[in-house]
């Protein structure tokens, strides 16, 4: 039995707003699938505050809408939801993906995308693709009398392992994903040996516009290889509108290795990790490339 | 005239009379177990590596409400060592010598109270220097880790038949190498458990997944100082064996001290955590070998020298370098061999028995020699190794008789099963070509031994139901249905006719428990002994009451019939029913002790050790990315002397089950140790092999009707996982010209070696010889 | 430590209530508290699926679901399939194709396996290997279950 700490009361609130008002009077864990809190909760790694609040009753926090020209995943959407949702698939593929690689049916079923994006680790597989599109988180709090909502790019919402920009009276509600131009094609790998239920020992995420032999709009991520899911900056500059042929994919792919900064751990070693970054850029950078 | 049709259950897919219980959930394991009056056992660890203890405070835990007792060693001064060299006690007193190590326990109400009482015992310890490898063990003045053993030497000892010399002399080809293996560990899907109870009279009922519960009750009864007869153990349905649970473990005596002090039943399960910690693994080894032959591709010669980390404590890990011996001596034919091996003492985690029982690590290097050495004299691997396997009749060196023996036959059929001649040359050619992913094939074959003695008692009641007392433990291995297949063959009634009971030491007849691939050898040896006499005994009183003579009758589905016509007399239920009731009442009960006629080995280990040998030849396919080190098992091929297949459901379920376990061996299951910690003690990150990962298995039965065995069959439980590693690194080889000497293939193992920046796998100090 | 919180729901097809505290698993109110012991521990941390069970009719692991978050919902266990058809004969085909040996995984393995059905009609074998991603089994090797879920899955169209 894990140590239930000062917990002492529970909530399901079936509205935002009520959620928010608890939170507001602080000290609250918020729950969603409950996939890593739970474990972490066992593990000591977490620590539960005195009201557990369980979000999973908030219908507002549910659904995948298209509003204009932007993707709107509720927080709550679970993985499972994502890999069966046809706008997703379609318009979004490389979020798919990295769906279709995420631990097990079970564990899809009940993990949300706002739990993945709020324990902020670096190895969570919905960032990487998300960054890759450009993303933006939605934070709600409850100020004076009404909701405020605010949106930062999610790049900038995840500041290190387990720690993001949420202020403890928030509630991530949704993620925004601008629908990406035509053209664009992007790819994920996430390195394990299994198809799916691994942490990943580094992941990757490519997409541009394809035009001819060139990509435009450039987008290179790599997860597991630093604090948080980055984005692959001298990688991208040497891709973005070039005629990319053997060498241009050659020299992009050892830029991508000579700018992250993995760790060693237990599942792989930093010259290793960095020997992926380089390996699979080269491969996956082709295959967004030339199909 | 009434025909009743001879129907055969052997060899036929037949499913395991537990099933449907399983499936429905209905089976209830330790963990499901509740005993009234219960309390829950929980152990407090080291939480250092090497250290002493200095002091132990358990009075806050003891104030704690809901807590009926905490112990520590001092509470009971009447401890004796447990293990293969009696060097571990349950609970640690002044030293702890593993990260695992039990300093305190308490019974509390439930488990929550209990593992919080945990946290409020207070120790204080003064570390020790950690010694975590075996050659840091040996190095001269290295800290002492059990006082009995000043030169941190669990064991050590010397083989040698014929004169390594001489061979080497005649040798046209030697290669020599180091082999790392690594550790791994069970993971049965039910974690540990036990329940301890003493009635009112201090008799001990223990409900356990021993697999040895007649040795155990020996043990237990040395260790309270009690009567063994004054000590029951029921053993509940098992959630995995796998040789796990063959020695007696410090939770269960510790689980009785509990129970005895708080004069109330105690429950004690593991975590999963715990399990990783504190269960026994496969005992990693270096291992040097050094092998020769002519240009004619004869062997010459096999020189062996292993040093075994033991771990904190001796279990049976110890004596697995006895079971790599028979692979040194024995697979193929080794006109001359020596064989020196050292044990060492170490702070990891201490190593017990695991199916294989060192054959695993024995057979990894000898194969991947067989491969090099076939390569230095231009013979392809399968050639190379048919010209060195032994035949029927052969007496080796070690002084096995292979009275049946069908290598040969295994080597050609999986090889040409696999297309394995073609594939490998193809796949070599194909090394230097293009292309990020190489495929590669790779064959390695194993000899493994069975032992042990069984009895079993027979009963028929006059519905002519019968049950079958047997001293073997079910360990899901399907030896109930294997049992009541064999009994049901003599005495020729339905599968439904038999109820198995092997649970229960009030009950069952001795035994020396599920190990070394024994139960369907030995076991089913007992069963048809028992069945007949249970046979004959009905025959004469059939013969009696209908003055047909015995020699004519037979039992048939469910009648006593004749023989030659298959026409029934009567049924065999009335019959019994007659002879219940009659006068001179007679019941229908038999027992049956079968000890197989096997050799005990001399002082050099000389001897024919085991009444049938089994054999097994594997090809492995793979593909190797060259960008990760990612190795894929596509493909397994099995060939595999059995005897005979008595059930042939069953026994494909062994070897696939094996041979997957053998692919987590070779590719990733990786108990990581640094410093004496165990790194991944979860499956997050020690890696079993799930369903998507699995190989084609292609398997085909060699059925040598072994002349000892029942029906013709000899024992295979083991045989599948020990050979897939070393297959697995010839494999890689052919597709990649990357030899492998350490295991687990993990991708960046797989990577660093494609890149040749893998450390070479040292062995700094040549054991002592 | 924390209070209890009194939940009601739906388990295996009948009204419950129980109380249990804020930060209890699923899986330990259902072996502890309720007593249905065929949901299994195999991890306590969503690696093994051994404690599959259903809640409003899809797959989850109960080790990593709140107690509390089964207020209000549809639970289902392995011991609510007694009189499911479908079930009955996906636990009959482990049985006959030989998918059982310790048996430990079943019940996990079953359940999952039902998904797997409910969802494709016919899958192929990659279709039900990555379903049962979730499950471990030390024991069989998996080859047999997979080939007990095909065999029911043909069984059901035949
Ligand atoms: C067996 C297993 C396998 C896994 N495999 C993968 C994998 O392959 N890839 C991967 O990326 N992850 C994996 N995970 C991790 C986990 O499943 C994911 O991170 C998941 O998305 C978390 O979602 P959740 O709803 O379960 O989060 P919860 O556990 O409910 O919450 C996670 C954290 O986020 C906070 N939180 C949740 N929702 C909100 C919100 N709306 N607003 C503010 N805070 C919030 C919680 O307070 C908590 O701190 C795995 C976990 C397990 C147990
Ligand atoms: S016990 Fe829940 S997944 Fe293992
Ligand atoms: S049958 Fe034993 S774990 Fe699957």
């Amino acid at each position: 039995m894990p140590d239930a700490g000062a917990l002492e009361r529970y909530a399901a609130p079936r509205a935002l707003a009520e959620a928010l008002e608890l939170l507001r009077d602080g000290d609250a864990t918020i729950v969603a699938g409950g996939t890593d809190l739970m474990p972490q909760s066992h593990s000591g790694k977490a620590r539960f505050g005195s009201l557990l609040l369980n979000i999973r009753r908030i219908a507002e926090l549910g659904g995948i809408a298209l509003e204009g020209d932007t993707v709107r995943i509720g927080a709550l959407t679970s993985i499972s939801a994502l890999l069966a949702s046809p706008l997703v698939r379609e318009r979004l593929s490389i979020l798919a993906q990295a769906a279709d690689q995420f631990a097990s049916e079970q564990v899809r079923n009940a993990a949300t995308i706002g739990g993945n994006v709020c324990n902020a680790s670096p190895a969570g597989d919905t960032l990487v693709p998300l960054i890759v599109l450009d993303a933006a988180v939605e934070l709600a709090a409850k100020a004076g009398g009404g909701i405020e909502t605010r949106t930062l790019p999610l790049q900038d919402f995840l500041t290190g392992p387990g720690r993001t920009q949420r202020r403890p009276h928030e509630l991530m509600t949704a993620v925004r994903v601008p629908l990406p131009p035509a053209g664009f094609v992007a790819r994920f790998y996430k390195h394990g040996t299994r198809p799916a239920l691994d942490i990943s020992t580094i992941s990757l995420g490519i997409g541009g516009v394809r035009r001819g032999d060139r990509l435009e709009r450039v987008r290179v991520a790599f997860g597991a290889v630093a604090p948080t899911p980055i984005r692959a900056r001298a990688a991208e500059a040497l891709i973005e509108g070039r005629a990319l042929d053997a060498a241009a994919i050659e020299a992009a792919a050892e830029a991508a290795h000579d700018e992250v900064r993995p760790i060693s751990d237990v599942r792989a070693s930093d010259w290793y990790r960095q020997e992926l970054v380089r390996n699979m850029t080269r491969r996956v950078l082709a295959h967004v490339a030339f199909g | 005239m009434t025909v009743i049709e001879r129907a055969t259950l052997i060899g036929k897919r037949v499913p395991k009379m537990d099933a449907p219980e399983k499936a429905s959930g209905k089976t209830r394991y330790i963990h499901d177990i509740d005993v009234s009056g219960q309390l829950w056992g929980k152990i407090l660890r080291s939480a250092r590596v090497h250290a002493r203890i200095r002091r132990i405070d358990t009075s806050r835990a003891k104030a704690l409400p809901g807590v009926h007792v905490v112990l520590t060693a001092a509470d009971v001064p009447d401890q004796r060592p447990i293990g293969v060299n009696k060097d571990h006690p349950a609970l640690k007193g002044d030293k702890v010598r593993c990260v695992r190590d039990e300093i305190a326990a308490v019974a509390a109400d439930t488990e929550a109270i209990a593992q919080a009482a945990l946290a409020l015992i207070e120790v204080e310890y003064e570390d020790l220097p950690v010694i975590a490898d075996p050659e840091a063990a040996l190095a001269p003045g290295a800290p002492v880790i059990n006082e009995k053993h000043a030169d941190n030497v669990a064991m050590r000892f010397d083989y040698a038949h014929g004169d390594v010399a001489q061979g080497e002399a005649e040798s046209d080809v030697v290669v020599e190498d180091s082999f790392k293996l690594h550790y791994v560990t069970h993971c049965c899907m039910g974690v540990s458990g036990v329940i301890a109870e003493f009635d009112a009279s201090g008799n001990l009922l223990l409900h356990s997944n021993t697999q040895v519960p007649f040795l155990h009750k020996r043990e237990f009864a040395e260790i309270l100082g009690i009567d063994p007869g004054r000590i029951r153990i029921v053993q509940p349905p098992i959630g995995g064996g796998f040789g796990s649970k063959l020695d007696i473990y410090p939770f269960e005596i510790i689980a009785v001290y509990l129970a005895r002090a708080a004069r109330r039943p105690v429950k004690l399960v593991y975590t999963r955590e715990e399990e990783f910690l504190a269960s026994p693994t496969r005992q990693p080894v270096i291992l040097r070998l050094r092998s020769g032959c002519r240009k004619d591709g004869s062997l010459t010669f096999r020189s062996v020298e292993t040093l075994h980390d033991n771990g904190a404590y001796t279990s049976w890990g110890a004596t697995t370098p006895f079971v790599m011996m028979q692979t040194f001596s024995s697979l193929y034919r080794v006109p001359h061999c020596k064989y020196h091996t050292t044990v060492a003492y170490t702070n990891n985690p201490y190593a017990g028995s695991f199916r294989g029982y060192g054959n695993l690590q024995a057979t990894f290097a000898v194969e991947s020699h067989m491969d090099k050495l076939a390569e230095a004299v231009g013979m392809d691997p399968l050639a190379f190794r048919l010209r060195n396997a032994q035949d029927p009749g052969e007496v080796t060196g070690q002084g096995m008789t292979f009275k049946s023996c069908g290598f040969k036959d295994c080597l050609r059929s999986a090889a040409e099963r696999s297309g394995f001649l073609a594939r490998h040359a193809e796949y070599r050619a194909a090394q230097g070509a293009g292309g990020r992913v190489k495929r590669g094939i790779g064959i390695a074959s194993m000899l493994h031994v069975g032992g042990g003695a069984c009895g079993t008692i027979l009963k028929l009641d006059d519905f002519a139901h019968v049950t079958l007392m047997t001293g073997a433990s079910e360990i899901g291995q399907g030896s109930e249905t294997v049992l009541a297949q064999l009994v049901c063959e003599e005495l020729g009634l339905p599968l439904s006719a038999v109820t198995v009971v092997n649970n229960d030491t009030d009950i069952t007849p001795w035994d020396v428990g599920v190990h070394a691939s024994r139960t369907t050898f030995i076991a089913g040896n007992s069963a048809i002994g028992a069945a007949r006499k249970a046979k004959a005994k009905i025959l004469a009183a059939a013969a009696k009451k209908t003055g047909v003579p015995e020699g004519e009758l037979d039992l048939v589905g469910g009648f006593v019939v004749r023989a030659a016509s298959g026409e029934a007399i009567v049924e065999l239920a009335k019959l019994l029913r007659g002879l219940h009731f009659s006068d001179k009442a007679e019941l229908v009960m038999t027992t049956h002790y079968y000890e197989p006629p096997s050799v005990h080995q001399d002082k050099g280990f000389k001897g024919d050790v085991s009444a049938a040998y089994a054999w097994a030849t594997q090809v492995v396919e793979v593909e190797v990315d060259l960008d990760t080190g990612i190795v894929k098992m596509t493909k397994v091929t099995g060939a595999h002397d059995v005897g005979r297949v008595i059930n042939r459901l069953g026994i494909e379920g062994q070897i696939e089950g094996g041979v997957v376990m053998g692919q987590g061996y070779a590719l990733t299951e990786n108990l990581v140790i640094e410093d004496g910690r165990v790194k991944n003690p979860s499956f997050r990150d020690y890696k079993l092999v799930t369903a998507p990962e699995i190989p084609e298995m292609d398997l085909a039965f060699i059925e040598t009707m072994d002349g000892e065995g029942p029906q013709g069959a000899k024992g295979v439980g083991e045989a599948p996982a020990i050979c897939i590693a070393a297959a697995t690194a010839n494999a890689i080889c052919n597709a990649t010209g990357v030899r492998i000497y350490e295991l687990p293939f993990t991708p960046e193992k797989v990577y660093r070696a494609l890149k040749g920046v893998a450390p070479k796998v040292a062995w700094r100090t040549r054991a002592a010889a | 430590m924390s209070r209890s919180v009194e939940i009601e729901f739906r388990l295996n097809g009948v009204v419950r209530r129980a109380a249990v505290r804020a930060d209890m698993s699923a899986l330990a109110m259902l072996r502890d508290v309720l007593g249905l012991t065929g949901t299994k521990y195999g991890c306590g941390e969503g690696e093994c699926g051994a404690c599959t069970i259903l809640v409003d009719g899809a797959s989850l692991n109960a080790c990593l679901l709140f107690a509390v978050d089964c207020d209000g919902r549809e639970v289902t266990t392995i011991e609510g399939l007694a009189n499911d058809p479908a079930a009955q004969r996906l636990q009959r085909a482990f049985a006959e194709h030989g998918a059982v040996q310790c048996g430990f995984c079943t019940p996990g393995m079953v359940l999952q396996a039902g998904r797997i059905l409910a969802r494709a009609g016919q899958p192929d074998r990659a279709t039900i290997q990555r379903g049962l991603e979730g499950n471990l089994c030390r024991c069989t090797g998996y080859k047999k279950i997979i080939d007990a879920v095909e065999a029911a899955a043909k069984e059901r169209a035949a």
